[in-house]
């Protein structure tokens, strides 16, 4: 594959390129080195301990993810209570109410539903795409180049876009299917309770596909060319190839796409604030939203960050069990 | 071989109307914000032969493109002056970056070198900051920043968005780093050169194509970040994303500058992530698959 070859040159030569540092380093050491005693404490403070050089970011890490990760556990045991103006402490009091709120079970149902639907065309979508766009046509460097477009739209950008597109009166969508004979009525999506959470699918698969398309087509053109070869003097048809192949060579490329978007879908907030906050109903409630709404909107501070703990708790579990379980490394 | 070369014009063609279903979204954006309010409502919608205009940009910069009489800076301070906004996205993705890409190089260069106990599993930790959900750490940040009078400000925003950018750029950076031999290191600190020296002279040379790639992603992350500019800041400034939100109101929206925003928003993301597509692939996926 002509690909390959040119990452192993550009490899060879980076290499290459190594040594004729390393060779001008040589000269250049004992100039620096014949200087202060000063450079010679600060070798030995630097040599081998990693601590200074990983300090900053155990204090970044400490400061801004673990402290607010204990003060949220600690504030779900608290509620603010509006008579006094303050925080008062309640016990299990938010978590026993959270696992008996059938909202909370709707809009964890709503999640996985959202999560699992958009995994699913994303992920079917987007090998459909890659599988096209594998070519060195001309053209087709273009064509990956305009996919990029939608991952640099701010999320929150979209929703309003697919907004104004989905509008029941001159939204472009509902126009379109009425011509088309497949909508009828009031063109109400994202009004609709049965239809909503299609619009905001609609918005995530447009701007998320084409971060699928990317990775598959990274991993379709790392494939060794040898097998498909062979594959293909034996006879094999084009679906053998790829269900018999393509597939399994590349399902650690699928895995992590599935990780990466898997987390991100299950956490999504942007879409629904914009486009639905959370309706029609319950319709579209996700747990992220639900638990934002019920801190900043309710002002159930410790209800909320009871939510907000479990949508965390659900999340890192079932990632680390997925990277376990598939066997990823970094 | 008939078959094949017209399978490959089916291909292309497929290929390429798919791809315009995809850039379709950002055209009709693009024409919205060009098009008087009276054509933005027009059924069937128009998207060749409206009458284009610049009243929607020149409402969010604060500037009149009067042809005859030349460029004129409107008094600032209506409801959709957005040059303010666009500056703090500007400052705060800057900023935010710049620490990022401080913290986490020094971070992965110990991760790639040095001998770590448990360094699987403080990799591990990292990747796991990564699964949080933002609103998780919204919430018990709001309460924390208006204890330390951090709410509203800069410096607020700067710190929460570094953070979110942290595992994305320790991962990311690490693995250009493991990617530069060790030999390479190991001569240098045998010739009897310090590490902060071979850091410096010999590995972040050869590593600084990756330091741009990684700078680029969280510039874009800080750029499109919506739930934390949301929650930590009241009145003083907004970002891009969450002062577009402002434009829907009671007496309806105003899409047409909300889309001259939006185009104005996307442009310098596009042009950065053009600029690292032979790493983006890694970027996304945190650094585990290479190109």
């Amino acid at each position: 594959m002509a690909r390959t070859e040119a990452m192993t040159i550009r490899s060879g030569l980076q290499i290459a390129h190594a040594g004729d540092l390393t060779g001008r380093m040589a000269a250049d050491v004992p100039p620096s080195m014949g200087g202060a005693a000063r450079s010679t404490r600060r070798r030995k403070f630097l040599s081998d301990t990693p601590w200074p050089w990983l300090a900053p970011l155990i204090t970044m890490l400490g400061v801004f993810a673990l402290y607010p990760l204990f003060y949220n556990i600690w504030l779900s045991f608290q509620e603010f209570l509006p008579r006094r103006r303050s925080l008062e402490y309640v016990g299990f009091e938010n978590w026993a109410t959270m696992f008996a709120d059938s909202r909370m079970w709707e809009a964890l149902q709503v999640t996985l539903l959202y999560t699992g639907i958009c995994l699913a065309i994303q992920i079917v979508l987007g090998m459909i795409l890659a599988l096209l766009l594998d070519s060195d046509a001309p053209g087709f460097g273009l064509l990956r180049g305009v996919l990029t477009l939608t991952l640099v739209v701010p999320p929150a950008i979209t929703g309003m876009m697919f907004l104004l597109m989905e509008d029941p009166q001159f939204g472009l969508l509902p126009f379109v299917l009425k011509s088309l004979g497949i909508m009828d009525g009031s063109g109400a999506i994202l009004s609709d309770p049965t239809l909503a959470l299609w619009g905001v699918i609609l918005a995530d698969v447009w701007q998320w596909t084409p971060f699928m398309v990317l990775i598959f087509l990274a991993g379709l053109r790392a494939l060794p060319k040898e097998p498909f070869e062979s594959a293909m003097i034996d006879g094999a048809n084009v679906f053998q190839t790829f269900t018999r192949l393509t597939l399994p060579m590349m399902w650690k490329v699928i895995a992590i796409a599935v990780l990466i978007r898997g987390i991100d879908l299950f956490r999504m907030f942007d879409y629904v604030y914009v486009m639905t906050s959370g309706g029609p109903g319950t319709a579209t409630y996700t747990l992220s939203l639900y638990a934002w709404q019920q801190t900043f909107s309710f002002i159930k501070w410790g209800y909320g960050a009871a939510l907000s703990l479990f949508t965390l708790f659900i999340i890192v579990v079932s990632a680390n069990l997925f990277v376990w379980a598939a066997k990823l490394k970094w | 071989m008939m078959g094949s070369t017209s399978r490959e014009v089916v291909r292309a063609v497929v290929a390429w109307l798919l791809v315009a279903l995809f850039a379709f979204p950002i055209y009709y954006w693009i024409t919205v914000a060009f098009k008087p309010e009276r054509d933005i409502f027009a059924l069937p919608p128009k998207l060749f032969d409206f009458n284009w205009n610049l009243s929607s940009f020149e409402e969010v910069f604060g500037i009149s493109f009067g042809f005859d009489k030349g460029l004129e800076v409107l008094p600032g301070g209506g409801n959709f002056y957005m040059l303010p906004n666009l500056w703090a996205s500007i400052v705060i993705a800057v900023l935010s970056t710049l620490l990022t890409v401080i913290v986490a190089t020094l971070a992965s260069y110990a991760l790639s070198r040095m001998r770590i106990r448990g360094q699987h599993h403080f990799v591990f930790f990292v990747l796991s900051t990564r699964m949080m959900p933002p609103v998780a750490i919204a919430i018990p940040m709001f309460f924390i920043y208006k204890n330390f009078g951090l709410l509203d400000t800069y410096t607020g925003i700067i710190l929460a968005h570094a953070l979110m950018n942290l595992p994305l750029a320790v991962l990311l950076l690490k693995s250009f780093f493991d990617d530069i031999p060790t030999e390479i290191d190991e001569a240098a600190l045998i010739d009897g050169a310090s590490r902060v020296l071979i850091f410096r002279k010999i590995v972040m040379p050869m590593a600084l194509g990756g330091v741009a790639a990684t700078a680029v992603l969280c510039f874009v992350f800080s750029w499109t970040e919506f739930l934390f500019v949301l929650t930590l800041t009241q009145t003083s400034f907004k970002t891009v994303p969450v002062a577009a939100s402002t434009f829907v109101t009671s007496t309806g929206t105003a899409w047409g500058n909300m889309a001259a925003l939006g185009t104005a928003a996307m442009i310098p993301a596009f042009i950065f992530i053009l600029l690292v597509q032979r790493n983006l692939v890694r970027g996304l996926t945190l650094g585990s698959l290479k190109q």
